[in-house]
């Protein structure tokens, strides 16, 4: 079975597919040793592990050849958060995820914000942009589309027109030719179920400090639970703990 | 402003203090470094097996040399003004005036010291003494007086006895080291205090032995003149077990 065949199956809707997101072949090296069936990237830890921003200020080159660091050093499928692939241009995008694919990454998050600006990409824009990309770098990459929808919104103002308008994303996406969505801190498992009722592509949710438990949330239809910068920031908060005690 | 080169390497220096040592916590790259600076850390040191592991190359010369340039840049500029040493293996030569040429590049990052280490990397033992002070010669030429140049024997690594003649070869490689322009002495695996004390008495440069798990109290061995503790690759390995742990736990 290729690593793209692979990787897809383990998107099972109400049995999720787990990802520890890790920065560099050896916190990958690390999940894969815990039994992980794929190793995901988060771009943010990406970032704070090497003194970078986040929002594509990661060099691309750094980003690539990192990506193709951890491909080589697990033996399980790859997906890289890769922000807005570098470029809103969807043909310049498309280029970019073709050289990640190069790296042997399985595939990648692809998000709808606009980087370094305000708000969300139109429907018809993220659409050619997942369009291009998916024309350029064949039928089986991953391209996990997430949209920034209850990211880019406090909690408590998530609402029904929220929820439509990432019903009609999803559907866009979907037929623009997404392998997934991905809805992060959307936290509300009614919205997540109808959500995952209406999707075609499997769904994907983001842990966070004081989310749904697993369960909860896999009972909801989601696919794929991912965490985000979280294992980062709690790994490197023990480390601090870890070099008190050293110094003394 | 960002610190001087000159007030870094002097802040580096005064803190090898026999008796009351500098504890470095190793780190990898730029998050790993803020976090021990966050913990209150006066001096930071790379480890070059964690920076192998971390990026997957490898120890022993198998990290790209552009890259251990590239990461240690990216760290001296995210601790200013704290002094960053960064463990340089055996300088990626064995060529004495390329190695210093290495040296001075690695200077160039903004870097205070390095570690130099005399085991023949990726063959076997370590160096006859006479080569291994021509190598530290010419990297004293190559990077001046005041970069801290710390040279490690890997003779307590390579050989288990670990017994009083091999205290005798390490005195030996000690002053010849410190001869031939070393700044600091290095002596990973060394751990009885005994036997630091007759290194420390005998050997006119500051000593820097390694903390393992199950190594004796640090107050013993400040008690005995260490003047540098660091931690090699134990804390790289410490933290990723309890990836290990955590990714178990939310994948199971």
């Amino acid at each position: 079975m290729s690593n793209f065949a692979r990787f897809a199956e383990l998107h099972v809707p109400g049995s999720p597919l787990v990802l520890f997101n890790v920065w560099d072949a050896g916190s990958a090296q690390a999940a894969a040793k815990a039994g992980a069936s794929a190793i995901a990237t988060g771009s943010a830890s990406v970032a704070m592990a090497n003194g970078f921003g986040d929002g594509q200020e990661v060099p691309l080159e750094f980003v690539l050849a990192n990506a193709k660091r951890i491909v080589d050093a697990v033996d399980v499928p790859v997906t890289v958060d890769f922000e807005g692939a570098y470029s809103t241009d969807p043909h310049e995008g498309a280029r970019n995820i073709v050289r990640l694919a190069d790296t042997g990454a399985a595939g990648c998050n692809f998000e709808d914000q606009v980087v370094g600006g305000e708000g969300l990409h139109p429907i018809p824009v993220q659409a050619e942009r997942i369009a291009a990309a998916r024309a350029a770098v064949g039928p089986d990459f991953f391209i996990n589309v997430r949209t920034d929808l209850f990211l880019k919104a406090k909690q408590d103002t998530h609402d029904e027109a929220m929820l439509d308008e990432a019903i009609r994303r999803v559907h866009a996406y979907a037929e623009a030719g997404a392998s997934g969505f991905f809805v992060p801190m959307l936290g509300n498992l009614g919205f997540l179920g109808r959500l995952c009722a209406e999707a075609t592509v499997p769904v994907n949710f983001m842990t966070y400090p004081g989310c749904p438990s697993d369960a909860e949330v896999a009972a909801t239809g989601v696919a794929r639970i991912s965490h985000g910068p979280f294992p980062y920031m709690a790994l490197m908060a023990r480390f601090e703990e870890m070099a008190r005690e050293a110094l003394g | 402003m960002p610190s001087t080169p000159s007030q870094r390497f002097a802040t580096f220096a005064a803190l090898h203090v026999p008796g009351d040592p500098v504890i470095l916590y190793n780190i990898w790259d730029v998050g790993s470094a803020e976090a021990v600076v966050k913990a209150g850390a006066k001096a930071l040191a790379t480890g070059s097996h964690p920076v192998g592991d971390a990026s997957g190359f490898g120890d022993a010369h198998h990290v790209p040399l552009d890259y251990v340039f590239a990461n240690a840049g990216r760290i001296v500029e995210a601790i200013d003004p704290l002094p960053l040493t960064v463990d340089f293996e055996g300088a990626y030569s064995t060529d004495a005036e390329e190695g210093g040429q290495n040296v001075a590049r690695l200077k160039a990052t903004g870097a205070v010291g390095c570690n130099f280490e005399d085991q023949v990397v990726g063959g076997e033992g370590i160096h006859p003494l006479e080569l291994q002070v021509s190598r530290i010669a010419a990297i004293r030429r190559a990077v001046g007086a005041d970069f801290f140049l710390n040279a490690r024997t890997d003779l307590f690594i390579k050989y288990d006895t670990r017994d009083d003649a091999l205290v005798d070869q390490a005195i030996e490689r000690g002053k010849a080291f410190a001869d031939a322009g070393a700044s600091g002495f290095f002596v990973p695996r060394l751990a009885d205090p005994r036997q630091i004390e007759r290194v420390v008495r005998e050997v006119p440069l500051p000593l820097n032995v390694i903390a393992f798990p199950g190594a004796p109290p640090k107050a013993e061995w400040a008690a005995a003149g260490v003047a540098r503790i660091s931690h090699g690759p134990f804390p790289h390995r410490a933290l990723m077990a309890q990836l290990t742990e955590a990714a178990s736990a939310a994948i199971n």
